[in-house]
């Protein structure tokens, strides 16, 4: 089995979680026999190529005779989008990461009729019109590669992956790694996000949702049939190195870490911290990561009169989170909307206990946690206080924990999935 | 003639509300009151007063029909706050003579798993309790959840028991069947009785299994169940929930046409009669021994003890919860010392079960926690609240 999959970023030059979904699915699909070519805007060169084959959409000459290459041209609108597109909700802050400088890169190498595209790959300010081209560069890799199956990783590659589609005939599968809905709220919703979306949904053959909450969603707001709709909950690529435990911490530390904003939960999480303070002057907590509410949340702070004992890191590197880990207590992820959330993982792989909300997709398949409302502070607080102060439930965690983040595995994950693949290709 | 037993069980605890860590040493009501109250009153009318008129009129109709309950102390004290119409209704069933009272631990404890001084205090502030309120002196014992284990055996001995009810666990008999009468090796006066617990089974757990093969069960088919069984083996004991009957099944079920049908046919067939587990406190004849070294119950397929104790966090919550003993012995706080013995109901301990998430046990039904891990929070927050309260008022 053969397939043609369209992504956005792979390691090691990524800036969120699905360039590493990506990987460990692709590293998955090869240990059950599936190949696998993976189409990126722009590869490195560097990329781990051992049980893949990586396309670069930047090298694709495309041939500008073809009549559909026109067409699609004028079907698809330039659009100039100015909103939080974030295609993966992953740990970093995307727009720290990504040199701004480096999009807007795109250019005609030839004009002739042999052209070629040149993509950041990054979420710039361009990004419609690369999502545009890289449609275009996907005509062209599916009229010449061969495969039996398409699979296309966020909206950014919908388009991609329709056209290609269009072209082979093949069957498409999308997969939904986060919607729109949980990119933005009610106010700041891109509608040509949500368009694009909706395209890629109605187009495809099967859809894989990272969890059951992502499943509803895309049947509930995109109004997609249930059973074209398949939930395929991420794993963990095993961790190179351990997280080292810090010790000597004369504090008990309570940690949220992600972007700042209100997908994530944070005032809830501040809520919850004057709540355990009140009772326990032995406890710190720490709020990792930036975004558009650290202001509102610094003020919070400072109007519960806790900005003593509570801290904010700003964002942190991976040795830094790695540091953090070591040093905390109970990882805290109030988020009010997850597609999945793979930062819980993490910090259980680190021994570290972990208080979730309910409205992650992570919780679905996590039994080694608590799991609470979002917006239930009191329950947040008895969860964080109980682990804090009775250390049996502590230990339960930090082992049993780590032992379940282990068994999640991509093997598994590629070995449904390849059910579903079988599942759209014709009986012979 | 062969000898049937029948025993049912009522064991209703005093459910936890939610109790936050802000509320220790704040207020002292541990207690779901609503909770409580609204579950005692549906089981009083859904099954305990419709079962207890149902046995009442077959106790009428037939005189060799008999049967026996067990009633923790924590229910009668439900029914004295919220139904005391049970209480009455049991009265009743008493005066026919033929109803026998089987004594058990005041709060559905577990503390026969702890050691000997807390275990036989629950068990005389519930003798005591009997007599206040029935006028009873039970002679045969019933642990919590059936727990059993020779050293317990020998406990009751010395508290005057002279039959035990426990489960025939099959690693505890081997190819020894649960049809005999045995007794404690160390107190060969204690009889034990054993379970027979598939036949148990076929009615509270597969009563209503539409996929199986003997489903619709009927009282004829029961019987027949009862006469494959070999005949050399003279006891047949059926030992189980009170709730089996309009709760775990529901009227609507047939269960109660169910029971009325099956002691009917009994008591007219005459191929069985009934036998109360009072009868065999005498029995000098064909009794075996039995060794159980390790405590074992009626606790699933296993049949140990691992629904209470079978994780680390239930280990800690029972380690936390006797090492009170000694400040409950010295605390006059008569209000502490009340809930300190509640705390010990095997309920909270299942609870923080982590054995099978997702339980399908019946028991499940009454489960209020999301999950173990918050069982265990909300216990230990108000462990760590009667702990202040005994110490208050050594």
């Amino acid at each position: 089995m053969k397939v043609l999959m369209f992504g956005w970023e792979f390691p090691p030059h990524i800036a969120g979680g699905l360039g590493t979904a990506c990987f460990g699915l692709t590293q998955g699909l090869a240990k059950n026999h599936v190949d696998v070519t993976f189409v990126m805007p722009k590869a490195s060169g560097d990329e781990d190529q051992r049980k893949i084959k990586i396309i670069s959409a930047s090298d694709v000459e495309l041939d500008t005779r073809y009549s559909d290459y026109f067409q699609f041209h004028k079907e698809i609108s330039y659009v100039e989008v100015n909103s939080r597109l974030i295609p993966y909700v992953g740990l970093d802050d995307y727009f720290n990461v990504i040199n701004q400088k480096e999009s807007g890169l795109l250019e005609d190498v030839k004009v002739t009729e042999k052209r070629k595209y040149l993509f950041s790959g990054t979420y710039g300010a361009n990004l419609m019109e690369e999502v545009k081209n890289y449609a275009l560069v996907a005509a062209e890799i599916a009229r010449n590669e061969d495969f039996d199956i398409i699979h296309a990783h966020d909206w950014l590659t919908f388009r991609a992956g329709i056209m290609a589609k269009k072209i082979s005939n093949k069957p498409l599968c999308i997969h939904v790694h986060a919607t729109e809905f949980d990119r933005s709220d009610e106010f700041s919703r891109n509608e040509i996000v949500y368009n694009l979306e909706k395209e890629g949904m109605e187009a495809a053959d099967a859809i894989c949702a990272v969890s059951d909450l992502t499943r509803n969603i895309i049947i509930e707001k995109y109004g997609i049939e249930p059973s074209k709709v398949f939930t395929l909950h991420n794993a963990v690529i095993p961790h190179q190195k351990e997280v080292e435990r810090v010790e000597d911490v004369p504090y008990k530390i309570v940690t949220f870490l992600g972007r700042v904003t209100f997908q994530k939960g944070p005032e809830y999480f501040i809520e919850t911290a004057k709540k355990v303070m009140e009772y326990d002057k032995d406890v710190r907590f720490v709020l990792a990561g930036d975004g558009d509410m650290m202001n509102r949340m610094i003020e919070r702070v400072a109007e519960l009169g806790i900005a003593d004992r509570f801290h904010f890191t700003g964002f942190l590197n991976g040795e830094e989170i790695d540091l953090l880990f070591g040093m905390s207590d109970v990882y805290v992820m109030p988020s009010i909307s997850e597609p999945f959330g793979i930062s819980p993982l993490e910090a259980m792989r680190a021994h570290v206990p972990v208080v979730i909300s309910k409205q992650s997709g992570v919780s679905e398949i996590l039994q080694y946690a608590i799991k609470v409302d979002f917006w239930d502070i009191n329950a947040m607080a008895d969860a964080i206080y109980g682990i804090l102060h009775y250390p049996a439930l502590a230990n339960f965690f930090a082992e049993r924990g780590k032992e379940e983040v282990n068994s999640l595995k991509w093997e598994h994950v590629a070995k449904k999935l390849k059910g579903i693949y079988a599942s759209l290709l014709p009986r012979n | 003639m062969r000898k049937i037993c029948f025993h049912f069980q009522i064991s209703q605890p005093y459910r936890l509300r939610r109790y936050h860590f802000f509320d220790i040493n704040k207020h002292h009501n541990y207690f779901d009151d609503f909770q409580n109250s609204y579950l005692v009153k549906r089981l009083a009318d859904f099954c305990y007063l419709p079962a207890n008129k149902m046995f009442l009129d077959l106790l009428k109709k037939y005189e060799d029909i008999s049967l026996s309950f067990s009633i923790s102390g924590d229910s009668i004290q439900l029914f004295k706050e919220h139904a005391p119409e049970v209480i009455e209704s049991f009265k009743e069933l008493i005066a026919t003579n033929r109803v026998e009272i089987v004594g058990n631990t005041f709060s559905h404890s577990i503390a026969s798993l702890y050691g000997k001084d807390a275990f036989m205090h629950q068990i005389k502030k519930q003798e005591k309790q009997l007599k206040e309120v029935f006028d009873v002196t039970p002679v045969s014992f019933c642990n919590t959840e059936l727990i059993y284990s020779d050293e317990i055996g020998e406990w009751l001995a010395e508290a005057g028991y002279k039959v035990v009810l426990t489960e025939g666990a099959r690693h505890i008999l081997a190819w020894k069947s649960a049809g005999y009468l045995y007794c404690n090796p160390f107190q060969t006066n204690l009889k034990v009785l054993m379970r027979n617990y598939n036949l148990c089974d076929d009615i509270t757990l597969r009563f209503q299994n539409k996929s199986w093969e003997h489903y619709p069960l009927t009282a004829d088919k029961y019987l027949s169940f009862l006469n494959n069984i070999p005949h050399d083996a003279p006891y047949i004991n059926l030992f189980m929930d009170y709730e089996t009957i309009g709760e775990y099944h529901t009227k609507e079920s047939g269960i109660f046409d169910f029971f009325y049908h099956l002691f009917v046919q009994i008591a007219e067939r005459k191929e069985l009669s009934f036998m109360l587990p009072q009868d065999v406190a005498k029995e000098e004849d064909s009794v075996l021994t039995i060794h159980v070294p390790w405590a074992m119950s009626s606790s699933s397929d296993e049949k140990d003890t691992n629904e209470w104790l079978g994780n680390e966090l239930q280990q800690e919550a029972f380690e936390q919860l006797f090492k009170l003993e000694n400040l409950y012995k010295e605390s006059k706080n008569e209000n502490a010392k009340m809930n300190w013995l509640r705390l010990q109901a095997a309920d909270h301990f299942a609870f923080m079960s982590t054995k099978w998430f997702a339980e399908t046990s019946v028991k499940r039904n009454f489960d209020v926690y999301p999950s173990p891990y918050q069982a265990f929070i909300n216990y230990m927050n108000v462990l760590n609240d009667v702990k202040l309260q005994l110490e208050k008022k050594k």
